[in-house]
Protein backbone atom coordinates (compact mmCIF):
# COMPACT_ATOMS: atom_id res chain seq x y z
CA UNK A 1 0.00 0.00 0.00
CA UNK A 2 2.74 2.03 1.10
CA UNK A 3 4.39 1.70 -2.48
CA UNK A 4 1.24 3.05 -4.60
CA UNK A 5 1.05 5.74 -2.37
CA UNK A 6 4.15 7.44 -2.73
CA UNK A 7 3.68 6.45 -6.77
CA UNK A 8 0.46 8.58 -6.83
CA UNK A 9 2.89 11.47 -4.81
CA UNK A 10 5.46 11.65 -7.15
CA UNK A 11 2.93 12.71 -9.97
CA UNK A 12 3.03 11.63 -13.31
CA UNK A 13 6.18 11.62 -15.13
CA UNK A 14 5.98 13.48 -18.98
CA UNK A 15 6.85 10.83 -21.73
CA UNK A 16 6.98 10.80 -25.05
CA UNK A 17 4.86 8.37 -27.17
CA UNK A 18 6.29 6.79 -30.26
CA UNK A 19 4.52 4.78 -32.51
CA UNK A 20 5.69 2.32 -34.84
CA UNK A 21 6.48 3.30 -38.62
CA UNK A 22 4.19 1.11 -41.20
CA UNK A 23 7.41 0.77 -43.29
CA UNK A 24 6.31 -2.29 -45.45
CA UNK A 25 2.81 0.01 -46.66
CA UNK A 26 5.27 2.60 -47.83
CA UNK A 27 7.55 0.59 -49.31
CA UNK A 28 4.94 -1.58 -51.72
CA UNK A 29 3.68 2.00 -52.55
CA UNK A 30 7.17 3.48 -53.98
CA UNK A 31 7.11 -0.15 -56.15
CA UNK A 32 3.56 0.37 -57.55
CA UNK A 33 4.38 4.10 -58.34
CA UNK A 34 7.53 2.92 -60.04
CA UNK A 35 5.53 0.03 -61.91
CA UNK A 36 2.94 2.44 -62.75
CA UNK A 37 5.18 5.46 -64.15
CA UNK A 38 7.37 3.24 -66.10
CA UNK A 39 4.35 1.45 -67.84
CA UNK A 40 3.13 5.08 -68.44
CA UNK A 41 5.94 6.26 -69.99
CA UNK A 42 6.68 2.85 -72.30
CA UNK A 43 3.33 3.88 -73.51
CA UNK A 44 3.91 7.42 -74.19
CA UNK A 45 7.79 6.33 -75.82
CA UNK A 46 5.92 3.87 -78.30
CA UNK A 47 3.42 6.86 -79.56
CA UNK A 48 0.50 3.90 -79.02
CA UNK A 49 -2.00 6.55 -79.56
CA UNK A 50 -2.95 9.29 -81.73
CA UNK A 51 -4.47 11.83 -79.48
CA UNK A 52 -6.34 13.60 -82.22
CA UNK A 53 -7.98 10.10 -83.69
CA UNK A 54 -9.12 9.14 -80.28
CA UNK A 55 -10.98 12.63 -79.74
CA UNK A 56 -12.06 12.67 -83.34
CA UNK A 57 -14.10 9.21 -82.94
CA UNK A 58 -14.71 9.88 -79.02
CA UNK A 59 -18.31 11.99 -80.35
CA UNK A 60 -18.43 10.26 -83.54
CA UNK A 61 -22.23 9.57 -84.88
CA UNK A 62 -21.37 5.23 -85.05
CA UNK A 63 -19.64 5.40 -81.57
CA UNK A 64 -22.47 7.40 -79.80
CA UNK A 65 -25.21 4.60 -81.33
CA UNK A 66 -22.94 2.04 -80.29
CA UNK A 67 -22.79 3.39 -76.89
CA UNK A 68 -26.73 4.19 -76.84
CA UNK A 69 -27.46 0.56 -77.99
CA UNK A 70 -25.16 -1.21 -75.42
CA UNK A 71 -26.79 1.12 -72.57
CA UNK A 72 -30.22 0.32 -73.12
CA UNK A 73 -29.33 -3.45 -73.87
CA UNK A 74 -27.57 -3.63 -70.93
CA UNK A 75 -30.69 -1.63 -68.67
CA UNK A 76 -33.37 -3.59 -70.19
CA UNK A 77 -31.58 -6.87 -69.96
CA UNK A 78 -30.93 -5.64 -66.24
CA UNK A 79 -35.06 -5.39 -65.97
CA UNK A 80 -35.44 -8.88 -67.50
CA UNK A 81 -33.19 -10.80 -65.33
CA UNK A 82 -34.78 -8.84 -61.97
CA UNK A 83 -38.13 -10.38 -62.95
CA UNK A 84 -36.65 -13.35 -63.71
CA UNK A 85 -34.59 -13.59 -60.50
CA UNK A 86 -37.77 -12.19 -57.70
CA UNK A 87 -39.63 -15.36 -59.50
CA UNK A 88 -37.12 -17.72 -59.74
CA UNK A 89 -36.20 -17.34 -56.16
CA UNK A 90 -39.66 -17.24 -55.02
CA UNK A 91 -39.74 -20.47 -56.85
CA UNK A 92 -36.73 -21.44 -54.65
CA UNK A 93 -37.75 -20.54 -51.38
CA UNK A 94 -41.82 -21.67 -51.47
CA UNK A 95 -41.02 -24.86 -50.01
CA UNK A 96 -42.21 -26.77 -53.21
CA UNK A 97 -40.11 -29.72 -54.35
CA UNK A 98 -41.26 -29.65 -58.26
CA UNK A 99 -40.75 -25.50 -58.15
CA UNK A 100 -37.66 -25.77 -56.00
CA UNK A 101 -36.01 -27.99 -57.89
CA UNK A 102 -36.96 -26.08 -61.11
CA UNK A 103 -35.37 -23.00 -59.87
CA UNK A 104 -32.18 -24.94 -59.05
CA UNK A 105 -31.99 -26.26 -62.13
CA UNK A 106 -32.30 -23.33 -64.08
CA UNK A 107 -29.46 -21.34 -62.19
CA UNK A 108 -27.54 -24.56 -62.67
CA UNK A 109 -27.71 -24.30 -66.59
CA UNK A 110 -27.84 -20.39 -66.73
CA UNK A 111 -24.91 -19.72 -64.38
CA UNK A 112 -23.09 -22.68 -65.77
CA UNK A 113 -22.76 -22.28 -69.71
CA UNK A 114 -21.07 -19.25 -70.83
CA UNK A 115 -23.03 -16.10 -71.83
CA UNK A 116 -21.69 -16.18 -75.49
CA UNK A 117 -23.00 -19.72 -76.56
CA UNK A 118 -26.28 -18.81 -74.65
CA UNK A 119 -26.30 -15.76 -76.96
CA UNK A 120 -25.34 -17.78 -80.28
CA UNK A 121 -27.76 -20.44 -79.09
CA UNK A 122 -31.03 -18.62 -78.91
CA UNK A 123 -30.22 -16.35 -82.05
CA UNK A 124 -29.64 -19.74 -84.29
CA UNK A 125 -32.03 -22.04 -82.61
CA UNK A 126 -35.47 -19.55 -81.93
CA UNK A 127 -35.84 -19.47 -85.11
CA UNK A 128 -34.98 -23.55 -86.11
CA UNK A 129 -37.40 -24.03 -83.63
CA UNK A 130 -40.71 -22.07 -84.32
CA UNK A 131 -41.10 -20.89 -88.06
CA UNK A 132 -43.39 -18.17 -87.52
CA UNK A 133 -44.56 -16.61 -85.16
CA UNK A 134 -48.62 -16.42 -84.68
CA UNK A 135 -49.99 -13.79 -81.94
CA UNK A 136 -53.80 -13.31 -81.75
CA UNK A 137 -56.48 -12.31 -79.31
CA UNK A 138 -58.00 -16.18 -78.45
CA UNK A 139 -61.89 -16.27 -79.88
CA UNK A 140 -61.73 -13.31 -81.80
CA UNK A 141 -60.23 -12.69 -85.23
CA UNK A 142 -57.80 -10.29 -84.32
CA UNK A 143 -54.00 -11.03 -85.30
CA UNK A 144 -51.37 -8.93 -83.75
CA UNK A 145 -48.18 -10.60 -85.07
CA UNK A 146 -47.68 -12.69 -87.87
CA UNK A 147 -44.18 -12.68 -89.21
CA UNK A 148 -41.69 -15.55 -89.41
CA UNK A 149 -39.29 -15.45 -86.95
CA UNK A 150 -35.72 -14.37 -88.65
CA UNK A 151 -37.67 -11.28 -88.97
CA UNK A 152 -38.58 -11.18 -85.09
CA UNK A 153 -35.82 -12.58 -83.33
CA UNK A 154 -33.30 -10.12 -84.35
CA UNK A 155 -29.93 -9.54 -83.32
CA UNK A 156 -31.11 -7.29 -80.08
CA UNK A 157 -33.95 -9.72 -79.41
CA UNK A 158 -31.71 -12.47 -79.07
CA UNK A 159 -29.48 -10.27 -77.14
CA UNK A 160 -31.71 -9.05 -75.03
CA UNK A 161 -33.18 -12.87 -74.42
CA UNK A 162 -29.66 -14.36 -73.92
CA UNK A 163 -28.53 -11.23 -71.40
CA UNK A 164 -31.54 -11.55 -69.39
CA UNK A 165 -32.10 -15.06 -68.83
CA UNK A 166 -28.48 -15.61 -68.02
CA UNK A 167 -27.82 -12.85 -65.90
CA UNK A 168 -31.92 -13.76 -64.11
CA UNK A 169 -30.00 -16.91 -63.01
CA UNK A 170 -27.17 -14.86 -60.86
CA UNK A 171 -30.26 -12.29 -59.95
CA UNK A 172 -32.10 -15.45 -58.65
CA UNK A 173 -29.50 -16.10 -56.18
CA UNK A 174 -28.72 -12.51 -55.22
CA UNK A 175 -32.40 -11.68 -54.47
CA UNK A 176 -32.95 -15.03 -52.37
CA UNK A 177 -29.75 -14.27 -50.30
CA UNK A 178 -32.21 -10.78 -49.56
CA UNK A 179 -35.19 -12.97 -48.96
CA UNK A 180 -33.80 -15.02 -46.51
CA UNK A 181 -31.66 -12.44 -44.67
CA UNK A 182 -35.34 -11.33 -43.22
CA UNK A 183 -35.70 -12.96 -40.64
CA UNK A 184 -38.64 -15.75 -39.66
CA UNK A 185 -39.68 -13.73 -36.27
CA UNK A 186 -40.66 -10.62 -38.64
CA UNK A 187 -42.63 -12.63 -41.03
CA UNK A 188 -44.55 -14.42 -38.04
CA UNK A 189 -44.99 -10.99 -36.90
CA UNK A 190 -46.64 -9.75 -40.02
CA UNK A 191 -48.62 -12.75 -40.62
CA UNK A 192 -49.76 -12.76 -37.14
CA UNK A 193 -51.31 -9.16 -37.18
CA UNK A 194 -53.08 -10.11 -40.81
CA UNK A 195 -51.30 -9.56 -43.44
CA UNK A 196 -51.65 -11.93 -46.07
CA UNK A 197 -48.40 -14.03 -47.83
CA UNK A 198 -48.64 -11.28 -50.58
CA UNK A 199 -48.57 -8.32 -48.01
CA UNK A 200 -45.38 -9.74 -45.69
CA UNK A 201 -43.86 -10.08 -49.32
CA UNK A 202 -44.57 -7.02 -50.54
CA UNK A 203 -44.34 -4.31 -46.90
CA UNK A 204 -42.05 -6.80 -45.06
CA UNK A 205 -39.72 -8.79 -47.13
CA UNK A 206 -38.98 -6.86 -50.12
CA UNK A 207 -38.00 -3.46 -48.69
CA UNK A 208 -35.27 -4.99 -46.45
CA UNK A 209 -34.09 -7.68 -48.82
CA UNK A 210 -33.80 -4.61 -50.92
CA UNK A 211 -31.19 -3.41 -48.66
CA UNK A 212 -29.05 -6.31 -49.40
CA UNK A 213 -29.55 -6.87 -53.27
CA UNK A 214 -29.14 -3.22 -54.51
CA UNK A 215 -25.21 -3.24 -53.91
CA UNK A 216 -24.67 -6.28 -55.74
CA UNK A 217 -27.63 -6.26 -58.25
CA UNK A 218 -25.36 -2.41 -58.99
CA UNK A 219 -22.09 -4.54 -59.49
CA UNK A 220 -24.21 -7.23 -61.54
CA UNK A 221 -25.82 -3.85 -63.86
CA UNK A 222 -21.85 -2.68 -64.18
CA UNK A 223 -21.04 -6.63 -65.43
CA UNK A 224 -24.16 -6.77 -68.16
CA UNK A 225 -23.40 -3.20 -69.25
CA UNK A 226 -19.75 -4.48 -70.04
CA UNK A 227 -20.80 -8.31 -71.60
CA UNK A 228 -23.27 -6.45 -73.88
CA UNK A 229 -20.14 -6.47 -75.87
CA UNK A 230 -20.79 -9.88 -76.17
CA UNK A 231 -24.24 -9.46 -78.28
CA UNK A 232 -20.92 -8.14 -81.10
CA UNK A 233 -21.02 -11.91 -81.87
CA UNK A 234 -24.56 -12.06 -83.09
CA UNK A 235 -24.12 -8.86 -85.07
CA UNK A 236 -25.95 -6.33 -83.14
CA UNK A 237 -24.30 -2.68 -83.99
CA UNK A 238 -23.26 -2.08 -80.05
CA UNK A 239 -20.06 -0.50 -79.04
CA UNK A 240 -17.76 -2.76 -79.58
CA UNK A 241 -18.83 -4.32 -83.18
CA UNK A 242 -19.08 -0.59 -84.07
CA UNK A 243 -15.70 -0.05 -82.73
CA UNK A 244 -13.89 -2.99 -84.14
CA UNK A 245 -15.81 -2.55 -87.62
CA UNK A 246 -13.96 1.63 -87.59
CA UNK A 247 -10.69 -0.16 -86.70
CA UNK A 248 -10.60 -3.01 -89.33
CA UNK A 249 -10.95 -0.38 -92.01
CA UNK A 250 -8.56 2.04 -90.71
CA UNK A 251 -6.76 0.37 -88.62
CA UNK A 252 -6.72 2.43 -85.46
CA UNK A 253 -7.03 -0.28 -83.44
CA UNK A 254 -5.29 1.25 -80.00
CA UNK A 255 -7.82 4.74 -80.86
CA UNK A 256 -10.91 3.10 -81.24
CA UNK A 257 -10.03 0.44 -78.10
CA UNK A 258 -9.42 3.30 -75.54
CA UNK A 259 -12.89 5.12 -78.01
CA UNK A 260 -15.05 2.11 -76.73
CA UNK A 261 -13.13 1.83 -73.40
CA UNK A 262 -13.88 5.24 -72.26
CA UNK A 263 -17.60 5.39 -72.84
CA UNK A 264 -17.85 2.20 -70.78
CA UNK A 265 -16.45 3.77 -67.90
CA UNK A 266 -18.72 6.09 -68.52
CA UNK A 267 -21.39 3.71 -68.55
CA UNK A 268 -20.72 2.22 -65.39
CA UNK A 269 -20.06 5.99 -63.56
CA UNK A 270 -24.21 5.79 -64.74
CA UNK A 271 -24.21 2.90 -62.80
CA UNK A 272 -22.39 3.30 -59.69
CA UNK A 273 -24.43 6.62 -59.40
CA UNK A 274 -27.61 4.81 -59.58
CA UNK A 275 -26.44 2.23 -57.32
CA UNK A 276 -25.42 4.74 -54.85
CA UNK A 277 -28.37 6.87 -55.00
CA UNK A 278 -30.92 3.74 -54.20
CA UNK A 279 -29.02 2.97 -51.49
CA UNK A 280 -29.60 6.19 -49.53
CA UNK A 281 -32.88 5.57 -50.54
CA UNK A 282 -32.91 1.87 -48.71
CA UNK A 283 -30.64 2.61 -46.22
CA UNK A 284 -29.26 -0.28 -43.85
CA UNK A 285 -31.04 0.40 -40.25
CA UNK B 1 -72.41 -25.51 -31.34
CA UNK B 2 -71.62 -26.33 -27.98
CA UNK B 3 -72.94 -23.00 -25.78
CA UNK B 4 -69.87 -23.05 -23.65
CA UNK B 5 -67.80 -22.84 -26.85
CA UNK B 6 -69.67 -19.31 -27.76
CA UNK B 7 -69.22 -18.02 -24.53
CA UNK B 8 -65.80 -18.78 -23.87
CA UNK B 9 -62.41 -16.41 -25.17
CA UNK B 10 -60.69 -19.42 -25.87
CA UNK B 11 -61.24 -23.37 -25.96
CA UNK B 12 -58.95 -25.90 -27.57
CA UNK B 13 -60.34 -29.00 -27.36
CA UNK B 14 -57.95 -31.87 -27.32
CA UNK B 15 -55.33 -30.80 -29.34
CA UNK B 16 -52.45 -32.77 -30.85
CA UNK B 17 -49.49 -31.74 -32.73
CA UNK B 18 -46.50 -33.50 -33.87
CA UNK B 19 -43.36 -32.48 -35.94
CA UNK B 20 -42.45 -36.04 -37.49
CA UNK B 21 -42.37 -38.92 -34.80
CA UNK B 22 -41.94 -36.04 -32.12
CA UNK B 23 -45.23 -35.03 -30.24
CA UNK B 24 -44.84 -31.67 -29.55
CA UNK B 25 -49.33 -31.13 -28.02
CA UNK B 26 -50.43 -34.07 -26.78
CA UNK B 27 -54.40 -34.38 -26.50
CA UNK B 28 -54.41 -30.54 -25.10
CA UNK B 29 -58.03 -29.12 -23.70
CA UNK B 30 -58.23 -25.80 -21.92
CA UNK B 31 -60.88 -23.23 -21.70
CA UNK B 32 -60.14 -19.31 -21.45
CA UNK B 33 -63.02 -16.84 -20.05
CA UNK B 34 -63.19 -13.42 -21.39
CA UNK B 35 -61.06 -11.10 -19.41
CA UNK B 36 -59.39 -13.94 -18.03
CA UNK B 37 -55.33 -13.75 -17.58
CA UNK B 38 -54.02 -17.08 -17.48
CA UNK B 39 -49.83 -17.96 -17.42
CA UNK B 40 -48.61 -20.65 -19.16
CA UNK B 41 -45.91 -22.47 -16.81
CA UNK B 42 -43.25 -25.48 -17.85
CA UNK B 43 -40.00 -26.22 -18.60
CA UNK B 44 -38.46 -25.44 -22.04
CA UNK B 45 -39.75 -27.79 -24.47
CA UNK B 46 -43.00 -28.45 -23.05
CA UNK B 47 -44.53 -27.00 -26.00
CA UNK B 48 -46.06 -23.47 -24.33
CA UNK B 49 -45.08 -21.79 -27.85
CA UNK B 50 -46.18 -24.00 -30.12
CA UNK B 51 -49.56 -23.96 -28.22
CA UNK B 52 -49.68 -20.31 -28.62
CA UNK B 53 -48.37 -20.50 -32.00
CA UNK B 54 -51.65 -22.88 -32.73
CA UNK B 55 -54.44 -20.68 -31.45
CA UNK B 56 -53.51 -18.02 -34.53
CA UNK B 57 -52.78 -20.72 -37.12
CA UNK B 58 -49.35 -19.88 -37.26
CA UNK B 59 -48.84 -23.73 -36.90
CA UNK B 60 -51.02 -26.25 -38.20
CA UNK B 61 -52.42 -28.69 -35.74
CA UNK B 62 -52.93 -32.98 -36.18
CA UNK B 63 -55.82 -33.14 -34.39
CA UNK B 64 -58.42 -31.35 -32.38
CA UNK B 65 -59.83 -28.06 -32.58
CA UNK B 66 -59.22 -24.56 -31.61
CA UNK B 67 -61.75 -21.80 -31.08
CA UNK B 68 -61.70 -18.44 -30.56
CA UNK B 69 -64.72 -16.53 -29.95
CA UNK B 70 -66.71 -19.45 -30.93
CA UNK B 71 -64.76 -19.05 -34.34
CA UNK B 72 -63.01 -22.20 -35.45
CA UNK B 73 -59.48 -21.36 -36.27
CA UNK B 74 -57.69 -22.28 -39.33
CA UNK B 75 -60.27 -24.82 -40.82
CA UNK B 76 -63.51 -25.56 -42.10
CA UNK B 77 -65.63 -28.47 -40.56
CA UNK B 78 -66.97 -29.76 -43.67
CA UNK B 79 -68.53 -33.36 -42.20
CA UNK B 80 -65.84 -35.07 -40.30
CA UNK B 81 -62.93 -33.74 -41.90
CA UNK B 82 -61.57 -30.83 -41.38
CA UNK B 83 -60.06 -28.35 -44.57
CA UNK B 84 -57.52 -25.71 -44.11
CA UNK B 85 -58.66 -22.27 -44.94
CA UNK B 86 -57.23 -20.63 -47.59
CA UNK B 87 -53.94 -17.54 -46.93
CA UNK B 88 -56.58 -14.92 -47.14
CA UNK B 89 -59.17 -16.32 -44.33
CA UNK B 90 -56.81 -17.00 -41.43
CA UNK B 91 -55.28 -13.33 -42.13
CA UNK B 92 -58.80 -12.26 -41.61
CA UNK B 93 -58.96 -14.69 -38.20
CA UNK B 94 -55.35 -13.42 -37.04
CA UNK B 95 -56.46 -10.00 -37.04
CA UNK B 96 -58.56 -10.50 -33.90
CA UNK B 97 -55.69 -12.34 -32.16
CA UNK B 98 -52.52 -10.26 -30.67
CA UNK B 99 -49.49 -12.05 -30.41
CA UNK B 100 -46.13 -10.61 -28.75
CA UNK B 101 -43.08 -12.80 -29.27
CA UNK B 102 -40.29 -12.99 -27.35
CA UNK B 103 -37.61 -11.73 -29.93
CA UNK B 104 -39.86 -8.09 -30.30
CA UNK B 105 -39.72 -8.76 -34.13
CA UNK B 106 -40.41 -5.13 -34.68
CA UNK B 107 -40.13 -4.17 -38.68
CA UNK B 108 -36.67 -3.16 -38.36
CA UNK B 109 -37.25 -1.08 -41.75
CA UNK B 110 -40.03 1.14 -40.39
CA UNK B 111 -40.01 3.91 -37.60
CA UNK B 112 -42.11 3.22 -34.43
CA UNK B 113 -44.94 5.31 -35.24
CA UNK B 114 -45.05 3.15 -38.79
CA UNK B 115 -44.68 -0.28 -36.82
CA UNK B 116 -47.94 0.54 -34.71
CA UNK B 117 -49.24 1.79 -37.70
CA UNK B 118 -48.68 -1.40 -39.59
CA UNK B 119 -51.50 -3.19 -38.57
CA UNK B 120 -54.42 -0.51 -39.43
CA UNK B 121 -52.72 0.39 -42.33
CA UNK B 122 -52.00 -2.72 -43.78
CA UNK B 123 -54.19 -4.63 -42.74
CA UNK B 124 -57.40 -2.46 -42.19
CA UNK B 125 -56.55 -0.24 -44.63
CA UNK B 126 -57.59 2.61 -42.00
CA UNK B 127 -57.61 6.16 -42.80
CA UNK B 128 -53.43 7.47 -42.47
CA UNK B 129 -54.31 10.23 -40.17
CA UNK B 130 -56.88 7.80 -37.85
CA UNK B 131 -54.12 5.09 -38.23
CA UNK B 132 -51.74 7.79 -37.10
CA UNK B 133 -53.76 9.54 -33.98
CA UNK B 134 -54.53 5.80 -33.08
CA UNK B 135 -50.80 5.01 -32.89
CA UNK B 136 -49.64 7.79 -30.90
CA UNK B 137 -52.13 7.49 -28.30
CA UNK B 138 -51.04 3.39 -28.15
CA UNK B 139 -47.45 4.90 -27.53
CA UNK B 140 -48.53 6.89 -24.80
CA UNK B 141 -50.11 4.28 -23.47
CA UNK B 142 -46.99 2.40 -23.04
CA UNK B 143 -45.14 5.15 -21.82
CA UNK B 144 -43.11 5.94 -25.49
CA UNK B 145 -44.94 8.68 -26.86
CA UNK B 146 -41.15 10.15 -27.55
CA UNK B 147 -39.90 7.38 -29.33
CA UNK B 148 -42.44 7.92 -32.67
CA UNK B 149 -39.89 8.60 -35.12
CA UNK B 150 -36.77 6.16 -33.98
CA UNK B 151 -35.89 3.33 -35.43
CA UNK B 152 -36.35 -0.07 -33.79
CA UNK B 153 -32.50 -0.44 -33.69
CA UNK B 154 -32.20 2.65 -31.55
CA UNK B 155 -34.29 1.75 -28.46
CA UNK B 156 -33.69 -0.21 -25.48
CA UNK B 157 -35.20 -4.43 -25.69
CA UNK B 158 -37.31 -3.47 -22.95
CA UNK B 159 -38.85 -0.35 -25.04
CA UNK B 160 -38.91 -2.36 -28.28
CA UNK B 161 -41.39 -5.22 -26.38
CA UNK B 162 -43.96 -1.68 -25.72
CA UNK B 163 -43.85 -1.04 -29.26
CA UNK B 164 -44.47 -4.84 -29.87
CA UNK B 165 -47.76 -4.31 -27.43
CA UNK B 166 -48.66 -1.16 -29.27
CA UNK B 167 -48.65 -2.47 -32.77
CA UNK B 168 -50.47 -5.29 -31.22
CA UNK B 169 -52.82 -2.98 -29.67
CA UNK B 170 -53.88 -1.04 -32.71
CA UNK B 171 -55.81 -4.24 -34.22
CA UNK B 172 -57.89 -4.01 -30.95
CA UNK B 173 -57.63 -7.70 -30.85
CA UNK B 174 -60.14 -9.83 -28.65
CA UNK B 175 -57.46 -12.27 -27.22
CA UNK B 176 -53.75 -11.42 -26.36
CA UNK B 177 -50.84 -14.15 -26.65
CA UNK B 178 -47.68 -13.53 -25.36
CA UNK B 179 -44.96 -15.98 -26.09
CA UNK B 180 -42.38 -15.38 -23.53
CA UNK B 181 -42.34 -11.81 -23.82
CA UNK B 182 -39.67 -10.81 -21.21
CA UNK B 183 -37.27 -13.86 -21.37
CA UNK B 184 -34.99 -11.86 -23.83
CA UNK B 185 -34.30 -9.02 -21.25
CA UNK B 186 -32.48 -8.10 -18.13
CA UNK B 187 -34.14 -8.29 -14.99
CA UNK B 188 -35.01 -4.03 -15.04
CA UNK B 189 -36.35 -3.92 -18.83
CA UNK B 190 -38.63 -7.07 -17.49
CA UNK B 191 -40.19 -5.20 -15.16
CA UNK B 192 -41.21 -2.10 -17.34
CA UNK B 193 -43.00 -4.20 -20.11
CA UNK B 194 -44.45 -6.87 -16.82
CA UNK B 195 -45.96 -3.28 -15.68
CA UNK B 196 -47.40 -2.42 -19.25
CA UNK B 197 -48.39 -6.52 -19.38
CA UNK B 198 -49.94 -5.52 -15.66
CA UNK B 199 -52.25 -2.38 -17.34
CA UNK B 200 -53.77 -4.52 -19.88
CA UNK B 201 -54.64 -7.12 -17.30
CA UNK B 202 -56.40 -4.08 -15.38
CA UNK B 203 -58.24 -3.20 -18.27
CA UNK B 204 -59.71 -6.56 -18.71
CA UNK B 205 -57.69 -7.85 -21.98
CA UNK B 206 -58.27 -11.85 -22.35
CA UNK B 207 -54.66 -12.78 -22.00
CA UNK B 208 -52.71 -16.01 -22.50
CA UNK B 209 -49.00 -15.61 -21.55
CA UNK B 210 -46.66 -18.18 -21.73
CA UNK B 211 -43.55 -16.79 -19.39
CA UNK B 212 -40.61 -18.01 -16.81
CA UNK B 213 -41.20 -14.92 -15.04
CA UNK B 214 -43.30 -15.74 -11.67
CA UNK B 215 -43.98 -12.46 -10.99
CA UNK B 216 -46.50 -12.71 -13.56
CA UNK B 217 -47.76 -15.31 -12.92
CA UNK B 218 -48.41 -14.61 -9.15
CA UNK B 219 -49.22 -11.19 -8.88
CA UNK B 220 -51.92 -10.52 -11.40
CA UNK B 221 -52.58 -14.05 -13.27
CA UNK B 222 -55.86 -15.95 -12.72
CA UNK B 223 -54.83 -18.72 -13.82
CA UNK B 224 -51.80 -21.09 -14.12
CA UNK B 225 -51.62 -23.86 -16.92
CA UNK B 226 -48.48 -26.12 -16.07
CA UNK B 227 -47.34 -27.84 -18.95
CA UNK B 228 -44.76 -30.92 -19.20
CA UNK B 229 -43.87 -32.88 -22.57
CA UNK B 230 -47.11 -31.49 -24.46
CA UNK B 231 -49.20 -32.24 -21.67
CA UNK B 232 -51.34 -30.24 -19.14
CA UNK B 233 -50.30 -31.35 -15.75
CA UNK B 234 -52.27 -28.71 -13.96
CA UNK B 235 -54.59 -26.16 -14.33
CA UNK B 236 -55.85 -24.04 -11.53
CA UNK B 237 -56.30 -20.67 -9.91
CA UNK B 238 -52.67 -19.13 -9.44
CA UNK B 239 -53.06 -18.74 -5.79
CA UNK B 240 -53.73 -22.62 -5.32
CA UNK B 241 -50.79 -23.28 -7.75
CA UNK B 242 -48.32 -21.29 -5.84
CA UNK B 243 -49.75 -22.58 -2.39
CA UNK B 244 -50.66 -26.17 -2.94
CA UNK B 245 -49.41 -27.73 -6.04
CA UNK B 246 -50.79 -31.15 -6.40
CA UNK B 247 -48.65 -33.31 -8.66
CA UNK B 248 -45.17 -33.89 -8.24
CA UNK B 249 -43.53 -32.11 -11.83
CA UNK B 250 -45.44 -28.75 -10.63
CA UNK B 251 -43.92 -29.28 -6.88
CA UNK B 252 -40.80 -29.43 -8.12
CA UNK B 253 -41.19 -26.54 -10.39
CA UNK B 254 -42.72 -23.72 -7.35
CA UNK B 255 -39.73 -25.35 -5.46
CA UNK B 256 -37.43 -24.59 -7.97
CA UNK B 257 -38.39 -21.10 -9.31
CA UNK B 258 -40.38 -19.66 -6.50
CA UNK B 259 -38.18 -20.18 -3.62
Amino acid sequence: MTVVASCAMAGPRAVRVKHRLRWGAWLLSAIVLLVVSMLLGAAIRARIMNAEVFLAYLTSEQVLLGARNALILGTLALAVASVIGLVVALMRVSGNPILAGLSATYVYFFRGTPMLIQLLFWFNALPTMFQRVHLAVPFTDIVLLDAPTTAVVTPFVAALAGLGLAEGAYMAEIIRAGILAVDKGQRAAARAIGMTEAQVLRHIVIPQAARIIIPAGGNQYIMLLKSTSLASAIGFLELLRISTDIYSSNFMVIELLAVAAFWYLVMTAFATAIQTALEKTFPQR
Amino acid sequence: MDSSIKAAAVVLDSVSKSYGAVEILKNVSVTIAPGEVVTLLGPSGAGKSTLLRCINHLETIGAGRIYVHGKLIGYREVGDTLHELSDREISAQRRSIGMVFQSFNLFRHMTVLQNVMSGPTHVLRAPKAEAEALARDLLARVGLPDKADRYPSELSGGQQQRVAIARTLALAPSVMLFDEPTSALDPELSQEVILTIRSLAEQGYTMLIATHEMAIARDFADRVIFMVQGEVVEDVSARSFFTSPRHERSRQFVARHAG
